[in-house]
């Protein structure tokens, strides 16, 4: 699992890829805490190369989209497959997330 | 030590000091009983003398009126007083008419080794004795006076001293003084009385001042100590002077010598010390060199337990495949080995035992283990990988003629068929599956490796059918001794393993190894014991119909990549890889984070799967030894519910339920059990 996070333009954009499993999840968090500083700016989350995604990378999702709004930012996930739409839906994230 | 010194030196010179002391009492007293003697010496003589002047002067008084016989007197008394050199009488002015001075006077005339006498009459006008002053004294006194030493030109040409008489006649008007000489040359053997040390000087002076024997001429001021003693009779006054150095000289070599010794005995001590320091830092440092071996042995051990097999449960490629092995060294690093890994679907495993204990042996277990994988790598036939082997381990460099008894098996994980070399070593138990009896796995009779290079292997063939264990073990365990220095044995070993039932191979290993230490009980272990048992439970066949998979996992979530390959490996339908990864990996993160707090436990994860006519279930079942938790009884999310309102957790067990089709929850016989189930209609 990595993640690298890039500006573009005037977005902030943090390219996921592997498996975002529990101990991913784990590993990752201090970027995401990192993220969460800019929760204020426009932040894209770029799932193209994302595989998998557990709860424990949801509940990174989620932290990041309370922050978003917190702070009055905004947070788009972009370019989710077919299994990781499938989880979305099953837990109801489809409706929180802008997906693009 | 140093006080030890201290005081030695000291005590040197507290002997030194008192040593100089009596030194010097003891050349006083030397000194002054020489000087007694000395005195004693001259008073004889003096008395001598005297008693002669006295008797000269009596007879003279008898003899005034025949003066020739004065002559004969005199002779006489010079010839039979040994020290008196000459003797005359000095008469009053004109005694005999018509002559003014009469002075017969007789002296010794020496000249080679004859002594003569000869006498004359000296008085006259050359010799005016009238004015002398031992003939005035002499004349008024009444004793015998001696006079200052000096010179007489007229009579014997010396240095003399004479003792004056006055001679009386029968009235006892005194007439004549009667005189003695004594010659100081022969002072001289006195003095050598006075030679109290081999360079002492002497000296004589008289009661004025006058020198009779003159020390030599040398300055006596520093370094030297005078002695004198007083003669009465004479009015002399003898002295001894000694050098210091003379004195001392005994004290100088007795302190050089002690001084030398004493050197000498603080060398020796010195190289005691130093010896024993040497002795000291030499038990330290053999004691630090045994710690040192015994932490580089203890190090050696872990590396080479680290060579062995660890990792189990069984691969995760395949398991179906159960094995277990241990190695219990006798010394902290030990020759037994085992070793097993999969390569292109087949099994590689060996057992050996190097001949010999300790490092040496650890050495060339090392070598064999690494030439076993090396082997392998490229080799599948067992009787050509362990003749490659042995003639390694038999070339060049085994001086020590140390040898390895190795089994060496490869098994097919498609076929079951397990082609195998035994290499002198105790033959492998073959345990059927159910309880039917054990039986040694036949074994052609092989050199063990490192004998002789060159040596043809020949292998062998069986079948390992599902649910049979084979049961491999070194000579440590067959000889596994007690107090009383019974064996073992393979009775005991068939025992055991016949009582074995549905046991595991870690459990049957475990339990062996218990039987072992209840048998043995304080004996020590005296060689290393090595146990290795593998299994191969249900076979891959590709049809999958009633199939049980199962995954042992420690209670860390990193192992979550290896859930996510045992899934893989089940080979699901590719639509239910995704949900059934994260419900799995949901329900095993649950029990991993929360089943033993601050412990570690294991967690295992089963799948069986049926194949029914209607289509396949897969029963997945996850239990734990941990604290009693039941995740079903965890609330759900409200998933309508705003991203503001929605608490971060639950989410996971809620994914679990909505995924798998049946999610049920038991605690039986201490362990938590959670079933998902998962059905696919075809």
């Amino acid at each position: 699992m990595t993640i690298r996070i890039e500006n573009e333009g005037n977005q902030v954009v943090a390219h996921l890829a592997g498996r975002l499993d529990t101990p991913a999840a784990t590993a990752v968090t201090p970027n995401f805490a990192a993220l969460a500083e800019q929760a204020d700016k426009h932040i894209v989350l770029d799932c193209s190369e994302l595989e998998y995604i557990s709860s424990s990378g949801l509940r990174l999702f989620l932290t990041l989209r309370k922050e978003s709004t917190a702070k009055g930012g905004k947070l788009q996930v972009r370019a989710i497959n077919a299994d990781i739409r499938q989880v979305f839906m099953m837990t109801g994230f489809i409706s929180l997330f802008e997906i693009i | 030590m140093i006080v030890a010194a201290i005081v030695l030196e000291g005590t040197a010179c507290v002997q030194y000091f008192s040593s100089r002391a009596a030194l010097q009492q003891e050349a006083e007293r030397r000194a002054m009983s020489e000087l007694r003697r000395a005195e004693l010496e001259v008073n004889v003589v003096a008395a001598e003398v005297e008693m002669s002047v006295k008797s000269m002067a009596l007879m003279a008084g008898k003899n005034l009126h025949a003066p020739q016989r004065l002559y004969d007197i005199l002779q006489i008394m010079v010839l039979h007083t040994p020290n008196m050199t000459g003797a005359g009488f000095t008469f009053d002015p004109y005694y005999y008419k018509p002559q003014k001075w009469f002075e017969p006077y007789c002296c010794e005339v020496v000249s080679g080794d004859k002594s003569d006498i000869r006498c004359g009459q000296i008085g006259g006008e050359d010799h005016d004795y009238f004015q002398a002053e031992w003939y005035r004294h002499g004349r008024e006194n009444d004793s015998c006076l001696w006079s200052e030493p000096y010179y007489d030109n007229a009579g014997a040409k010396a240095m003399l001293v004479s003792c004056t008489y006055p001679v009386k006649d029968d009235k006892g008007n005194t007439v004549a003084v009667a005189g003695a000489d004594v010659s100081l040359i022969r002072l001289k053997y006195i003095a050598d009385y006075l030679q109290v040390y081999p360079e002492s000087y002497y000296s004589i002076e008289s009661a004025d001042g006058t020198v009779i024997v003159p020390l030599p001429d040398m300055n006596f001021k520093r370094g030297y100590q005078r002695y004198e003693e007083y003669i009465e009779r004479t009015g002399w006054k003898l002295a001894v002077v000694i050098p210091d150095r003379v004195v001392y000289a005994e004290l100088r070599k007795t302190g050089l010598i002690v001084s030398v010794m004493m050197f000498i005995g603080l060398a020796v001590l010195v190289l005691l010390v130093y010896g024993t320091g040497r002795n000291l830092i030499k038990l330290v440092n053999l004691r630090n060199q045994q710690e040192r071996i015994e932490s580089e042995l203890s190090i050696a051990r872990k590396i080479q337990m680290a060579l062995l097999p660890t990792r189990f449960p069984p691969f995760p490629d395949y398991p179906e495949l159960h094995a277990y092995g241990e190695v219990l060294p006798a010394k902290e690093v030990g020759g037994d080995l085992f070793d097993f890994y999969l390569l292109n679907n087949k099994l590689y495993f060996c057992i050996g035992d190097v001949s010999g204990k300790g490092v040496p042996a650890s050495l060339v277990m090392a070598v064999t283990r690494s030439l076993f994988r090396s082997f392998t790598s490229y080799l599948d036939n067992p009787a050509q990988i362990v003749a490659q082997m042995n003639n390694t381990l038999a070339g060049e460099g085994n001086e020590q003629n140390m040898f390895v008894t190795l089994f060496l098996g490869v098994l097919d994980m498609s076929t079951g068929s397990l082609r195998y070399c035994n290499a002198g070593h105790d033959k492998p138990i073959c345990l059927p599956s159910g309880n039917a009896p054990c039986t040694p796995l036949d074994c052609k009779a092989n050199l063990p490796l490192g004998v002789i290079a060159g040596f043809v292997y020949a292998e062998q063939e069986t079948k390992l059918a599902p649910g049979d264990t084979l049961f491999l073990y070194t000579d440590g365990l067959t000889e596994a001794e007690n107090s009383a220095h019974e064996q073992f044995g393979m009775e005991r070993i068939d025992a055991q393993l016949a009582a074995r039932g549905e046991a595991s191979p870690r459990e049957l290993i475990e339990q062996m190894q218990a039987a072992v230490k209840a048998f043995a009980g304080e004996a020590e272990q005296s060689d290393d014991l090595t146990l290795f048992a593998l299994r191969v439970n249900g076979e891959r066949v590709v049809d999958k119909s009633n199939t049980h998979y199962s995954l042992v996992m420690r209670n860390d979530i990193q192992q979550i990549p290896t859930l996510a390959e045992w899934i893989e490996m089940i080979g699901l339908p590719p639509e239910l890889n995704m949900p059934i990864n994260l419900a799995l990996e949901e329900a095993v993160s649950n029990v991993m984070l929360y089943a033993y707090p601050g412990t570690s436990g294991q967690v295992l994860v089963e799948c069986d799967l049926k194949n029914e006519k209607g289509g396949r279930t897969f029963i997945f079942t996850i239990s734990d030894k941990g604290i009693p938790f039941d995740p079903t009884q965890q609330e759900e999310p409200d998933v309508t519910q705003s991203a503001e309102d929605r608490p971060i957790g639950g989410l996971g067990i809620f994914l679990v339920k909505q995924i798998m089709d049946e999610v049920s929850y038991e605690r039986k016989d201490e362990k938590n059990i959670l079933t998902l189930v998962k059905s696919l209609t075809r």
